[in-house]
């Protein structure tokens, strides 16, 4: 009985062994994260605008039907990344995220530049550059440090009004995304 | 008489159920690790900050879905009323109270597959600065398929569905964990 028991607690042990193992290792296996859906739909340096979820279709990205979303997308080996462009006055935010989907850096248009949008990115390596003068750059670009090299940004802007929607988003769509060197 | 190998499938089978249990508990349906709860509504704590730890890591890349980053808000969802019921489409819901500060929320129903369940050419979601609300300021939202006064959020068809009430801008969550005091109720009003 007791021997019993042991194998039991055995197995238990290994099962607590097991959880760990899937919790930490499932970010690096899962095949199609969000950064591969959005490796289908726009190169690096290029900015998506995605549609409005509509009604009785899956919302995949779940995305809120009361705002307007554009991803841009950075693949930082090829040089940092920039996004630029002027926004409504409306409530906007954005949020850099690296590969697996977790947040590096967020903020809205209340703690912001207000309407303009002056973003870099850069990875560890450009930092040191950055810091040397050695890449050149405009006055007044919020500067963002990357651990890793994939990155995507992602803007989300509410629309007041249901009747507004095709205007911001082509406010949308007049932002640039780019790598620094990379021509627009 | 030879005692190893049931009991060595029985060690096997107790890891596996422990392992793979635990981890779809953790993830999927009981929420026990990593998460946040008042009332029927619950959120992932750590989602959008740079540094979650390995359950949110998870939760967010199996997910495949757009979280929203510390800084520009906080997405709550309830799966359940204020008795513990899970939420059904056949049943008509108020949800009234007040909410933590934000600039600005949306509340939304959706099938727990992200299937939107608003009938066409219907309103998709309520926000929080084009509803009714009482004299004290309080909003109730009415959630369900029988039409009702006031604000109504409109749903069809069978089975299981959750609310996301998602708040923007709302720089009280700083202090996450003794910032909320105050989520909106879930009543269950009757089923049809």
């Amino acid at each position: 009985m007791i021997k019993s028991a042991l194998w039991i607690f055995g197995g238990i042990l290994l099962g607590l062994i097991i959880h760990l193992t899937l919790i930490l290792s499932l970010p690096h296996l899962v095949p199609n994260n969000i950064w591969n859906v959005f490796s289908k739909i726009g190169a690096p340096g290029e900015l998506i605008i995605i549609e409005k979820p509509k009604q009785q279709e899956e919302n995949i990205l779940r995305l809120d039907p009361e705002l307007t979303y554009a991803v841009c997308r950075f693949d930082l080996s090829i040089g940092p990344g920039l996004l630029s462009g002027k926004l409504p006055t409306d409530f906007w935010s954005l949020g850099v995220f690296d590969k697996n989907g977790v947040a590096i850096y967020s903020t809205t248009n209340r703690s912001g530049g207000g309407q303009s949008l002056d973003l870099g990115i850069f990875n560890p390596a450009q930092t040191r550059l950055l810091a040397e003068q050695k890449i050149e750059l405009q006055s007044g670009i919020l500067i963002v440090r990357a651990p890793r090299d994939e990155v995507f940004v992602v803007i989300r802007l509410s629309v007041p009004h249901p009747a507004m929607w095709q205007r911001y988003q082509e406010q949308l769509k007049a932002l640039k995304c780019s790598h620094v060197g990379q021509s627009e | 008489m030879n005692r190893f190998t049931p009991n060595f499938l029985a060690m096997i089978f107790t890891a596996l159920f422990v392992g793979l249990g635990l981890s779809y508990y953790s993830l999927a349906d009981g929420r026990f690790l990593g998460t946040y709860h008042i009332g029927s509504w619950s959120t992932w704590a750590n989602v959008g900050t740079p540094n979650p730890d390995p359950y949110t890591k998870t939760f967010v890349a199996l997910g495949s879905t757009l979280q929203l980053g510390r800084s520009e808000g906080v997405q709550f969802i309830a799966q359940r009323d204020s008795d513990g019921e899970l939420l059904l489409r056949e049943c008509n819901y108020s949800i009234t109270g007040t909410t933590p500060i934000a600039n600005f929320w949306t509340l939304r129903a959706s099938a727990p597959d992200g299937h939107s369940i608003t009938p066409k050419n219907s309103t998709q979601s309520m926000h929080s600065k084009r509803i009714s609300r009482a004299n004290n300021g309080i909003a109730t939202i009415h959630v369900g398929t029988k039409l009702s006064s006031g604000n109504w959020l409109e749903i069809e068809g069978k089975g299981y569905f959750e609310l996301i009430l998602t708040l923007y801008d709302a720089s009280v969550l700083s202090g996450f964990g003794g910032t909320i005091n105050t989520m909106p109720i879930v009543t269950k009003e009757g089923c049809s």
